[in-house]
């Protein structure tokens, strides 16, 4: 019955005899297997990657910044890649530098809600309870505001920056993430292996995080990442109707708004920004998706 | 001679419903020796699986005392019970859900000791080292120490489920129906294992099942329980060949015989197992006991030695 | 030799002939089922045993074309109810044979009747049972209704009849005829269970297939529900295909066992011979392994090792390498069925008489 042979070998790292087969290399994998997931994460890779190098480049105060009436309105040619804006700034330079006040806002915003989210579902969702009844009207109450207004206010009330505006794009989401996670809490929570955790003599913290919390972890991240997609639709939106990121700074939103007045005969003023944030929000999406499917540890049976 | 490792006094625990007073477990009172294993036999409803619950205060009680090797462990504090943890510990029946399907056979095996602060986290040697002997111990091949439990067979994860709870050397180890969900070859594994286990190591049991062949020859006691009382206790012999309790007649010859020769000869129950909720006083069997008598529905009969170790509880022996 | 044909022909309810069944993904292909050979008399109750893996709710499946396609498949054999195929060898010419071989899609079998006749046939001639009495029930609807729904789709009934209809079945299992309107919950599992024969028995059915009907329940309700199954099957003179891992509910319910490992047939044989003398060494661990009350043993007999992974195919025995007699020949060929005495099958090199 029991393995003698194996007694008489020198207990060596576990690591080094059998290969880790990790769990993020499988997940991993059945994401590349997404083949729409693998092109979105590659494009946003690209994007990224844009957004950061974006200072070998250009020139982030003149390129993007200053006002070059002479050269307004050119036409995409080979200088001006994707032509010039309607005060003469070189529209790629401001679709990349704008690439990212969205992503800093987007992931800033998705993180605050996900991290206040998580603590706030947690302990609703593991206690109950009157704790859990005040944390859900907490939530209702903010689901009631209209994440947009929110915005305004948030934006008028203080300085339209990136910090605010990820603050206040934050906390329109905090609800979602926060019943995401106590759902997902109260499935696991009466689970065997978590009443086995409680018999080894697991604190309640430690049961909560390692083995509740990671067993969530799939909606969580599909949520995150949506989350980010539409917390950068909602900041162009507010640019676009002069609220939210303010000139110069350049942001997708506010260059549709600037571009509005010319696009007859200027198409490609809209271009940029407008496939800019199509395909940006689209691969938030699709990863999500994506990251749905992969995660599941029980689809691959 | 072995001295008692568990004495349990009196011991009730109730759940509140929104639909009134569930009476799990209601006024047990027995002791387990030291390195023998006391068989816990009853269908679903009975109360077994809270009681074991219980007894490692998975459950707080409601009433009763609960004494671990002459502590009293029914009111200790969380630090302190935490201690005891070291030394009583469970096995659960389902051997998928009980294990955390993101961590690995060695994670799963090393959880208790890092929880129990046996060893830090930085000690990898030390803990792989322990993980492999668990390992062996059990009968688990040493290539399946980094896989999941969804790779593994149901007797593979069971093997896993006792190297959790052998872990940190416990003197008491709860049973909650560990072969239940596993293949009729299966079960004899691992009975076999626990068998050479506790022959080993001198363990305590507490085996806790609806089937009881399977506890006939691993025993030296069987309590038989009916809807959270205890109606019946003694040795598997005394239990197979005298049966006293109505309902331990019932539930022994209801259990279909490998013997197309031997006739079964099915003491009936009438009627279903009733609810356990808002129950009153008196047997809890009488609504379905074949020789009711006027008594039973009101009054609570009390446990009497009909033999020497041999205790009943029923107004058929008053 | 015609009169016997005849006779024999009459007391055949259910014929299984070599049933072969495959589950194919993309990595690989599962032979769930390997040649299986199954003769079920009229009112006549035959125990299928086996472990997990075995192949066994695959071959109940089978019977009323229920395996999941894909990614299943009843690859070849041929099934015979009552005298009417239910799945038969393709007649196709050479040509076209040829050119499905090519294309990998040849298969010697296909279903015998059209996907509505085979509806007729379910619930009406062949009914069958599950496991989980929780979820074989619609929790939203009456059980009344449930029972009126099978005997409406297969018969012409006013609602009053079927109302009467429903009534005698329930109490034909022991359900107070006022309870029709309750709702599965408010029922006990065994109870439910019990619902759920009537369910398959409303419509007179001759054949039942039970797959693992009482695993779920606890002992003295599955004694229960075993005895209410045994009077209906009596008083309907209804055939039973019994599939249990449990020998001992073999034992009392059923006349004739075929005894199933990794997706064949190691042993058949009628109830009382094998309890008398069981052959196969896999049937002997099997009861060798089991705890029995009405016998002491200080410690059981384990099967060692595992039932073969059914994508790995082994060429000989696949008992082989958990066998304690495995001879050499036992690995290299697969031993075929072996008539050790009338009525009694055995798939074993060691029963190979010279």
């Amino acid at each position: 019955m029991s393995n003698n042979a194996a007694t008489a070998a020198p207990a060596e790292s576990l690591h080094k005899i059998y290969k880790r087969k990790s769990q993020l290399r499988d997940v991993w994998h059945r994401f590349c297997k997404n083949k729409m997931a693998f092109v979105a994460l590659c494009i946003l890779a690209i994007i990224v990657l844009a957004a950061c190098t974006a200072d070998l480049f250009w020139d982030y105060e003149k390129d993007a910044c200053e006002l070059h009436i002479s050269e307004k309105l050119q036409h995409p040619s080979r200088e001006h890649l994707l032509g010039t804006d309607e005060v003469g700034r070189d529209i790629l330079c401001r679709l990349v530098y704008g690439a990212r006040v969205s992503l800093k806002i987007g992931i800033g915003a998705a993180t605050f809600a996900l991290v206040i989210g998580c603590i706030l579902g947690s302990i609703g969702g593991y206690y109950g309870g009157k704790i859990d009844s005040v944390i859900m009207r907490f939530t209702d109450v903010l689901l009631a505001i209209p994440g947009l207004l929110l915005g305004i206010a948030i934006v008028n009330a203080f300085k339209p920056t990136v910090f605010y505006m990820a603050l206040a794009f934050g906390i329109s989401y905090i609800s979602k993430f926060t019943r995401i996670i106590r759902s997902s809490i109260l499935s696991i929570r009466d689970q065997e292996y978590v009443e086995a955790a409680r018999a080894i003599g697991a604190k309640d913290s430690v049961i909560i995080f390692r083995h509740i919390l990671l067993n969530c972890m799939a909606p969580i991240f599909v949520q995150y990442a949506l989350c980010i997609g539409t917390r950068i639709l909602s900041v162009s939106t507010l640019s676009f109707i002069g609220l939210g990121i303010q000139a110069p700074t350049p942001d997708w939103g506010s260059m549709l708004a600037g571009a509005r007045a010319y696009i007859r005969g200027n198409a490609y003023l809209v271009m940029g920004p407008g496939v800019a944030l199509l395909l940006t929000i689209s691969s938030f999406n699709i990863i999500g998706d994506g990251l749905r499917d992969a995660l599941d540890p029980r689809l691959k049976k | 001679m072995s001295n008692t490792i568990l004495k349990v006094d009196h011991l009730t625990k109730n759940f509140y419903t929104p639909s009134g007073v569930l009476s799990a477990v209601s006024d047990l009172s027995f002791a387990i020796k030291a390195g023998e294993t006391l068989g816990v036999v009853g269908e679903s409803g009975c109360g077994k699986s809270t009681l074991g619950r219980t007894i490692l205060r998975l459950h707080e009680p409601t009433a009763g005392e609960i004494y671990f090797d002459g502590t009293n462990i029914t009111k200790l504090p969380p630090s302190e019970m935490k201690q005891q943890r070291n030394k009583m510990q469970i096995i659960f029946q389902d051997p998928y859900e009980s294990l955390n399907p993101r961590m690995s056979v060695s994670q799963a095996i090393a959880a208790p000791l890092l929880i129990q602060k046996k060893y830090k986290a930085s000690q990898k040697e030390e803990i792989d080292k322990k993980v492999l002997e668990m390992m062996d111990l059990v009968g688990l091949a040493r290539r399946l120490v980094n896989s999941y439990p969804h790779e593994l067979d149901g007797g593979r994860r069971q093997r896993i489920g006792i190297a959790r709870a052998l872990v940190l050397n416990p003197q008491f180890i709860v049973c909650d129906e560990p072969v239940s969900a596993l293949d009729v070859s299966i079960q004899a594994q691992i009975l076999n294992l626990m068998q050479d286990l506790q022959q080993q190591f001198g363990l305590t049991y507490m085996f806790i099942t609806h089937d009881l062949s399977v506890v006939k020859h691993l025993s030296n006691n069987i309590m038989v329980m009916y809807l959270g009382q205890m109606v019946e206790l003694g040795t598997p012999q005394q239990i197979f060949e005298n049966p006293l309790h109505p309902y331990t007649q019932a539930l022994l010859s209801a259990i279909p015989v490998p013997d197309p020769e031997s006739p079964m000869q099915r003491v009936a129950l009438k009627g279903e197992i009733t609810s356990p909720i808002n129950i009153g006083e008196g047997c809890r069997f009488a609504k379905r006991c074949l020789y009711v008598k006027e008594e039973c529905p009101t009054v609570s009969p009390e446990m009497k030695e009909i033999e020497p170790g041999h205790f009943v509880k029923c107004h058929l022996f008053a | 030799m015609e009169e016997n044909k005849v006779a024999s022909a009459n007391e055949e309810m259910l014929n299984i002939k070599g049933l072969v069944v495959h589950y194919e993904t993309e990595d690989e292909v599962v032979e769930a089922v390997n040649g299986i050979d199954i003769v079920i008399n009229r009112g006549k109750a035959h125990g299928l045993v086996g472990e997990t893996g075995a192949g066994k709710t695959t071959t109940a499946l089978s019977i009323l074309n229920l395996v999941p396609d894909p990614p299943g498949r009843i690859v070849s054999g041929e099934i015979t109810l009552d005298g009417q195929r239910l799945i038969q060898f393709k007649e196709l010419t050479e040509e076209k044979r040829a050119e499905l071989e090519e294309k990998g899609a040849w298969a010697p079998s296909e279903p015998a009747l059209t996907e509505r006749e085979y509806e007729h046939i379910r619930g009406n001639k062949v009914a069958m049972i599950f496991q989980d009495p929780m979820t074989a029930l619609n929790p939203i609807m009456p059980v009344g209704e449930q029972i009126a729904e099978a005997i409406e789709v297969h018969g012409e009934y006013s609602k009053n009849e079927a109302q009467q209809k429903v009534g005698e079945i329930l109490e034909m299992v022991g359900i107070p005829a006022a309870r029709a309107d309750e709702y599965p919950h408010q029922f006990s599992g065994g109870m439910k269970q019990r619902v759920v024969i009537a369910i398959a028995l409303a419509c007179n059915p001759k054949v039942l297939i039970a797959d693992e009907p009482t695993t779920a329940l606890d002992v003295t309700i599955q004694a229960q529900v075993l005895e209410t199954i045994k009077e209906l099957r009596q008083k309907l003179n209804t055939s039973m295909l019994l599939i249990t891992h449990d020998l001992g509910v073999v034992a009392q319910n059923c006349e004739h066992v075929s005894v199933m490992y990794a997706g064949e047939i190691v042993e058949s044989a009628s109830v009382k011979e094998i309890f008398a003398g069981m052959k196969h060494p896999y049937t002997k661990g099997l009861f060798n392994s089991i705890p029995k009350i009405n016998v002491n043993v200080t410690r059981l007999m384990p099967i060692p090792g595992l039932m073969p992974d059914p994508t790995q195919k082994p060429q000989g025995c696949k008992f082989a390498d958990r066998c304690p007699h495995v001879m050499e020949k036992c690995q290299q060929s697969k031993p075929e069925l072996i008539e050790v005495s009338p009525g009694h099958h055995v798939r074993c090199y060691l029963y190979e008489t010279i």
